[in-house]
């Protein structure tokens, strides 16, 4: 009987509680769903995407994103089961060097915080080493644990210590060609040059995995992968770019603290462009920085400075005018080199035929104003050619004055003076307001406009204008870019080359081509022509504002070869750091000791006679390319080459890299029969990348394989292009 | 040889026809069904902590076989034998309750409740429920032998409920653990409460204890819990478990969450987000409300039914029992179940207090598993020889 009343309360006790369950999910269903799902990890994640590289003309990467790791603690999950703390901090130390107690303490300060950042920016072989060592430490622990009871139990590393991933962008090349390609920093941003220009294709959509419910309230994880962003093949050629850097590098080194206090020059800038598809071979500016390090202005200035320059709120205009690009951003008074643009705009009209003759006395008296020639004492009797090759203002005042404002100002237009000549690089600067309209332009403007002063210009604006005059008329649009192609090296897009007008016609570039030849055959041009090449070219000696006949801007454009011009070269050199500045001969050296080494590397060969002087200057100049790069002597006859190929082999069998001991064959060869050839930064046969110090393939292989033979290929497609317009000049 | 043959014959003449195999088979279904359950809620974590996630599954095997041996031998083993050892079972469970204190007692999840004798160990606490059983189904059938109503006067109470109430104390003193007294004083009143005609004492007795816990919760929810014992503030937690929800409460409000978000039918088996590291051992005390999650209120409800039809089966034997003392013996173990299986469901309802009870057949835990299986084969062995 009692044994029923029991029975009956426990019955009564079970309904009780099968009602209180009822009530329970009937009641809270909803609420404690969500209490529960809102701590579950359906949040979302983002995956970075890797931004586009920029390669140069052969596949060698100029930039790159590389993938970096920030080492996060999250003491909520490592606090899990407090065992896990000791190995899990001692991982940390041992692994990445950090400091066992500080890291104590932190946990024991905080242990709820779920995103601690230890250790930013660490490559994959770091992150790889503490892989490592979790798997092995955790393999030994749990076999330990299944063994083992509650007390001896020890901890394991679990996910409380996660890689948050990254990409930072890196210049392998640090400062080459640091105004064209800008830098990004880790926001994906890009500042100046192609960085800034071509920021949206270089940057792709970043991915994301999420968590979501389905229709059974049931959490589901879904990836969207990162969708990575374009690469850019530019058409710099990084060897070129490295020339070039080298020689301005050197004017300055040659000129520093001459004259005044500080850099051989204010700026000194260089543009090589292919004149028959407007590619900008190299575009280098002088003092340059370094990429993977703008913001580092110790190369120019010492702690001190740097300091009164943060104090002065300085530091920052400081670091702007390092970055911006001269070539492009910056604007001058071009001097005798706009006298081409007078000279071919004077034959275009047919106000000048070219059997005219000039008297320079020395000056020239416009409405009242004397405007005096370079050479005070005059020049003389001078025709068309003999204008050009002396550089006589006074010749092309009197030019200017025959073609009248009217046309000086349309065919300034027409050269796209004055007008942004929409190169794909950020910074281009608006020449508009620097330059005369008919309302501006008297006499004496339209004076010395013709001669190159009293307007402005930018140096792409000029190169471009000048390659106009002198591939047959052809103006190109410039640019940097030559293809943009996807992560997977497959082509999005190919710039072709844009011809926007037809500036003068072919007869007279043919002209102009002749004309300018003999400015540096036979005139003020003579020491820009390297040995064994005819070049043609003009010097320019721009007084800057105030005109105090002390501050000039140097320069000197031509082109080469002169009979079939393939690549137009201009360098600007912004007050030369010398007693007496102008002389364009600091600007023709430059050019001469660039195109001697430029020429052949474009296999542009030597169609002249050279004078024995020319002849031991040449070897001079390369031997001591040649001699720079430690592992070359001069190399000049088989003796040499023979010298270095079992060295080659001997390499070859060492690495048992076959791809070595080819590029030292190749240049053996080239040795051989070249007379000595300076070593690259990149191998132009394979587009590797080339350690300095050693010669051997680098260390880091930066190497896109995608660019490879594409960059091979857009090398062949340009050279065949450019020989169509040049034999249409031709005729 | 054969004179052997014929005596145990007349022992268990009523064997194998009468054997209660309903309830065997309840208890296999049980078991079977807990062990899936170890697994669901413990595979995870397991595998995080251990690498192993049948861990617990294989621990709680090894501890079910040795059971079933036990199973099989007190079924064989006739209960009548048990009543010669009923003093030697309170004091054997009271010496192992003290040798927690010496250098056998070892500590587990931070408390000191465990006996290690190298090949086994256990909880001696598990050994003292059995052991009272015994004891008080003994001493009860040995009073009412003496006369009618000597269990009725004082010393007859004295009797029955002093050694178990000794028995409780040790176990709340040495071990701290409260769960196992409570469930030691519930088996002495539940077996006194069937032994006696007596109702009045009984209802003075829950007045009483109502009165007490009444007390206490009006005292908790008034007072500043801050400070008192962590007794007083599982009180407060269990009164207002939103305000305690990230420590003495967690593991309450994260059961509550389990249920309520499981629905009438559940999530499906093995679906559950709470044993994903948000109910901490799931596999425990509270593996009844990821039951609820994955099999919603339908599941449980079953699993409620199959406790019912133990504990009936359990009353029905009971009743059916040949002596006074193999009745008691049921009483007493039908009573562990019941007290054991309503006042964990209590718990995981929130409906009183955390205590930490395991829910029996299916909860994580080698000792208590031995121990039932023991009496479960103590239950069927009086079946065996039912009217």
């Amino acid at each position: 009987m009692k044994l029923a009343v029991m029975m009956l309360i426990i019955l009564l006790a079970f309904a009780g509680l099968g009602a209180r369950l009822y009530v329970l999910t009937r009641d809270n269903r909803n609420d404690y769903q969500k209490k529960i799902l809102s701590h579950l990890d359906y949040n979302s994640k983002t995956l970075p995407f890797k931004r586009g590289s920029i390669l140069d003309a052969n596949g060698t990467i100029l930039a790159t994103s590389e993938k970096v790791y920030n080492v996060v603690l999250d003491c909520r999950v490592m606090l899990d089961d407090e065992k896990n703390e000791e190995p899990m901090l001692d991982a940390l130390a041992q692994c990445f060097g950090l400091d066992r107690g500080e890291l104590t303490k932190y946990v024991k300060e905080n242990p709820t915080s779920q995103y601690y950042v230890l250790k930013k920016r660490i490559p994959y072989e770091e992150r790889e080493v503490f892989e490592e060592y979790k798997k092995t430490y955790n393999e030994q622990a749990r076999q330990n644990n299944v063994k083992a009871s509650e007390e001896e139990r020890v901890g394991i590393i679990n996910h409380g210590i996660w890689f948050e991933e990254e990409y930072i962008r890196r210049y392998p090349n640090n400062t080459l060609a640091c105004d064209v390609i800008g830098f990004t920093g880790t926001d994906n941003n890009g500042q100046f040059g192609l960085e800034e220009y071509y920021n949206d294709v270089l940057n792709g959509t970043n991915g994301r995995e999420y968590g979501y419910l389905n229709d059974d309230a049931i959490l589901e994880r879904t990836t969207v992968a990162a969708m990575d962003g374009y690469t850019l093949v530019s058409t710099i050629d990084a060897n070129i770019q490295a020339i070039v850097e080298k020689y301005i590098k050197q004017f300055n080194d040659e000129h520093m603290n001459e004259a005044r206090e500080g850099l051989g020059a204010f700026d000194i800038g260089f543009i090589i462009m292919d004149c028959n598809n407007g590619n900008i071979l190299s575009m280098a500016s002088y003092p340059n920085y370094d990429l993977n390090n703008p913001k580092d202005l110790s190369m120019y200035y010492t702690e001190q400075q740097i300091k009164q320059m943060e104090e002065e709120d300085t530091y920052y205009k400081t670091l702007n005018e390092l970055w911006r690009n001269f070539c492009i951003s910056d604007t001058y008074e071009p001097g005798s080199t706009a006298k081409a643009l007078t000279l071919a705009t004077g034959l275009e009209t047919g106000r000048i035929v070219g059997n005219e003759t000039y008297e320079c006395g020395g000056g020239l008296n416009v409405q009242d104003r004397d405007i005096s020639c370079n050479v005070l004492s005059g020049h003389g009797t001078l025709d068309v050619s003999g204008s050009l090759e002396q550089s006589c203002n006074v010749a092309f005042m009197k030019m200017g004055e025959a073609i009248g404002a009217k046309n000086l100002l349309e065919f300034e237009k027409i050269f796209n003076i004055g007008l942004k000549t929409n190169i794909d690089l950020a910074g281009e600067a608006r020449t508009a307001s620097l330059v005369f309209n008919e309302s501006t332009m008297g006499p004496v403007e339209l004076a010395t406009s013709s001669f190159g002063q009293g307007f402005n210009v930018t140096m792409i604006e000029m190169a471009t204008a000048f390659s106009s005059v002198i591939n047959g008329g052809y103006y190109y649009e410039p640019h940097v870019v030559s293809k943009i192609i996807n992560s997977n090296g497959d082509t999005v897009k190919n710039i072709e080359p844009r011809v926007l007008k037809q500036t003068i016609s072919s007869t007279t570039s043919e002209q102009m081509r002749q004309y300018l030849y003999a400015a540096v055959a036979q005139g003020t041009g003579r020491s820009a022509r390297p040995a064994g090449y005819a070049i043609g070219g003009k010097t320019g000696t721009a007084e800057k504002v105030p005109r105090d006949k002390k501050h000039y801007v140097v320069s000197f454009i031509g082109f080469a070869p002169a009979d079939d011009p393939q690549i137009v070269a201009y360098c600007v050199i912004n007050e030369p750091n010398v007693a007496d500045q102008p002389h364009a001969t600091y600007a023709t050296g430059i050019i001469k000791n660039v195109l001697t080494e430029v020429l052949p590397y474009l296999h542009i060969t030597r169609t002249e006679e050279m004078t024995i002087a020319e002849q031991e200057e040449l070897d001079n100049l390369l031997g001591n390319i040649v001699a720079s790069d430690s592992q070359n002597k001069d190399g000049q006859d088989g003796d040499n080459a023979d010298k270095d190929n079992p060295d080659a082999d001997a390499e070859g069998g060492d690495g048992g890299d076959g791809q070595d001991a080819d590029g030292k064959e190749n240049e053996g060869e080239d040795r051989a029969d070249g007379g000595g050839k300076p070593f690259y930064v990149v191998d132009p046969e394979t587009g590797e990348l080339i350690d300095p110090v050693t010669g051997e393939k680098a260390e880091m292989d930066y190497h896109y394989e995608g660019g490879d033979s594409e960059g091979g290929e857009g090398g062949d497609a340009q050279d065949a292009d450019g020989a169509a317009p040049a034999e249409d000049g031709g005729t | 040889m054969a004179k052997t043959m014929s005596k145990k014959q007349v022992q268990i003449r009523h064997s194998r026809h009468n054997m209660d195999y309903i309830l065997l088979t309840v208890v296999l279904f049980l078991i079977a069904f807990g062990l899936l359950m170890i697994y669901s809620t413990s595979s995870y974590e397991a595998g995080e902590k251990m690498g192993d996630s049948a861990f617990y599954l294989k621990n709680q095997l090894k501890s079910t076989i040795l059971g079933f041996f036990a199973l099989a031998f007190m079924i064989k083993f006739p209960y009548k034998y048990l009543q010669k050892f009923d003093l030697i079972a309170v004091v054997v469970s009271a010496i192992l309750l003290l040798l927690v204190l010496t250098p056998l007692g070892v500590t587990r999840n931070g408390a000191r409740r465990w006996l290690d004798f190298k090949i086994i160990s256990f909880q001696p606490a598990e050994v003292a429920k059995i052991g009272v059983i015994i004891y008080l189904a003994s001493i009860i059938q040995k009073l009412e032998g003496l006369g009618k109503n000597i269990i009725r006067t004082p010393k007859g109470v004295a009797i029955v409920m002093v050694p178990p109430t000794i028995i409780a104390g040790l176990i709340y003193i040495i071990t701290r653990n409260m769960s196992s007294a409570i469930i030691v004083m519930g088996i002495a009143v539940a077996m006194l409460f069937v032994a006696v005609p007596d109702y009045k004492w009984f209802f003075a007795l829950a007045a009483a204890a109502g009165a007490v816990v009444f007390a206490v919760v009006m005292y908790a929810s008034n007072a500043d819990t801050t400070g008192s014992g962590f007794r007083l503030a599982r009180v407060s937690a269990w009164l207002n478990p939103e305000a305690y929800s990230t420590d003495k409460a967690f593991q309450t409000l994260q059961a509550l969450y389990a249920i309520g978000s499981g629905g009438i039918w559940g999530k499906g088996l093995g679906q559950s987000m709470q044993k994903l590291g948000f109910l901490p051992e799931a596999q425990n005390d509270m593996i009844f409300s990821i039951i609820c999650e994955e099999l919603g209120f339908f599941g449980a409800m079953a699993i409620i039914l199959l406790f019912v039809i133990l504990i009936w089966s359990c009353m029905v034997i009971a009743n059916k029992a040949v002596d006074r003392f193999g009745s008691l013996l049921v009483v007493g173990v039908m009573s562990h179940y019941a007290i054991q299986v309503i006042l964990n469901i209590a718990v995981v309802t929130n409906t009183i207090p955390n205590t930490g009870i395991t829910l029996p057949f299916i909860s994580y835990g080698g000792t208590a598993t031995l121990f039932l299986l023991t009496e479960i084969g103590i239950v069927l062995n009086v079946s065996k020889s039912c009217k």
